[in-house]
């Protein structure tokens, strides 16, 4: 989200797509709600980022929205944290401020929880197969590898890591399996594979061949119609035990 | 109508706006003398279990929390952390005193020995306990919530379990006595099956 406006992303390169209440109706985003475990809203504006604005948007899309959510991007201080909690999100993603603000990182672990922080890793390869980590909407590089990164993420004690590919961000092809099952292996906390979902079968690969205990698309291609319950169904045909509920409730 | 406890430890807005979507009146409480007043109330909470019970302190909530759940016998949901401090005592952050309405202490998950990730987050499946399960009626014989948390307490431990959970050992995922609730699960963010659970509740 930018300013209130939902973006699709290809590489981090952004693109406006529509306010709420397109999305609400050209993706009918109140029934998608129904089929998700999880969301994840991202402040992906570029520069100073406005949590106030952020907030009031995240308040009017979680008004239906009977799933955790974890939101973030922008944040920097405790006030920016507890505003974001406030504004019905259980938990908080956090990218930059792993490298320039450990410390607050440690107060919001500590004050919320570790259970209550996702650590967002994106990470770029390059051709000679190097790989490094990006902070501020993937626009420095930090110099960190990806082993080092999530050390820091495991040091500062954070519950999650959502962990994107920014080479197949928006692509459709496929999650980076390959150094998907490498973190995942070495990692104590549970990674959300992050980067390139686009058809029905890669989010049962990202779990099945990658080990990822979860997997999760920002590609609004993937939201069209029923396709987010079609990645449902086809997870279940390929063995995998997914939680189940009533998708067409509606109070 | 029911009253949502505010104690300063975070959550309330997706409670609310389940409950909205549900067409269930409610409103937020903050002083010592609502508590007493209220017809049904509901203990949210995510966080610290000694900073709850010291928010508790300051604002003057214990002894009206007591008497309106013991003796006024209104029923109460306590939601994550606010079913946790239905229980005796927490090891969380040093030993710290809960409201011991339910027998069993908060210990964390021991993710070395059960070979499990901490905290456990996602959804799981509740199993419920045959003939405490008013708040799943027509849930059938077990149903999947979200969880989140670190700390637990042990199926072996309490009194008062109605669903239970597996996570390398067997954990409380509800309890129920009498008009008492909790949920170690967010049943407002479990989908239809935690919206079911919070309608049975607001029409006991």
């Amino acid at each position: 989200m930018k300013n209130g406006s939902y973006q699709l992303s290809r590489n981090f390169n952004l693109q406006d797509v529509g306010d709420l209440s397109w999305l609400k109706k050209r993706y009918n985003f109140d029934a998608i709600a129904f089929s998700i475990d999880e969301l994840i809203v991202v402040n992906v504006e570029r520069g100073e980022k406005n949590v106030d604005v952020f907030c009031e948007n995240l308040l009017r899309l979680n008004e239906n929205c009977f799933m955790p959510i974890a939101a973030g991007g922008g944040i920097r201080s405790m006030d920016d944290a507890y505003k974001i909690l406030d504004s019905g999100a259980e938990k908080l993603i956090v990218n930059t401020p792993l490298v320039t603000q450990p410390d607050l990182v440690k107060s919001l672990v500590k004050t919320f929880g570790s259970q209550c922080i996702i650590a967002s890793i994106d990470f770029k390869k390059y051709e000679d197969g190097k790989i490094d980590v990006f902070i501020e909407n993937g626009s420095k590089p930090t110099g960190q590898t990806i082993e080092e990164s999530v050390k820091n993420a495991h040091d500062l004690k954070c519950g999650e890591i959502y962990l994107t590919s920014m080479e197949q961000d928006g692509t459709g092809y496929g999650y980076d399996l390959d150094v998907l099952e490498k973190i995942v292996s070495s990692s104590k906390i549970p990674i959300i594979a992050s980067g390139g979902a686009g058809k029905y079968e890669h989010f049962a690969d990202g779990i099945q061949k990658a080990g990822a205990p979860a997997v999760s698309t920002a590609n609004l291609f993937n939201f069209i119609a029923d396709g987010l319950i079609e990645v449902r169904k086809t997870m279940i045909d390929r063995g995998l035990d997914m939680a189940s509920w009533d998708l067409g409730f509606r109070g | 109508m029911i009253s949502i406890l505010n104690y300063g430890m975070g959550n309330i807005r997706s409670i609310r706006n389940a409950l909205n979507f549900l067409g269930v009146e409610h409103k937020l409480i903050d002083k010592p003398e609502q508590i007493l007043e209220s017809k049904k109330l509901i203990l949210p909470g995510v966080g610290s279990f000694r900073l709850a019970m010291e928010n508790m302190d300051k604002k003057k909530f214990i002894d009206p929390l007591n008497k309106a759940v013991l003796e006024k016998k209104i029923p109460v949901l306590g939601i994550c952390l606010g079913m946790q401090l239905m229980a005796e005592e927490s090891e969380e952050d040093g030993l710290t005193k809960g409201f011991g309405w339910i027998k069993g202490t908060i210990k964390k998950f021991d993710a070395d020995k059960l070979k499990i990730k901490v905290p456990h987050v996602g959804f799981n499946t509740v199993i419920f306990e045959k003939g405490k399960n008013t708040a799943y009626k027509g849930l059938g014989e077990k149903s999947d919530y979200y969880y989140v948390h670190s700390y637990r307490i042990s199926y072996d431990d309490c009194d008062a379990v109605s669903g239970w959970t597996e996570y390398g050992e067997k954990i409380v995922g509800s309890i129920e006595k009498e008009n008492i609730f909790g949920t170690q699960y967010h049943p407002e963010k479990s989908q239809s099956n935690g919206l079911i659970y919070l309608k049975n509740f607001a029409e006991l």
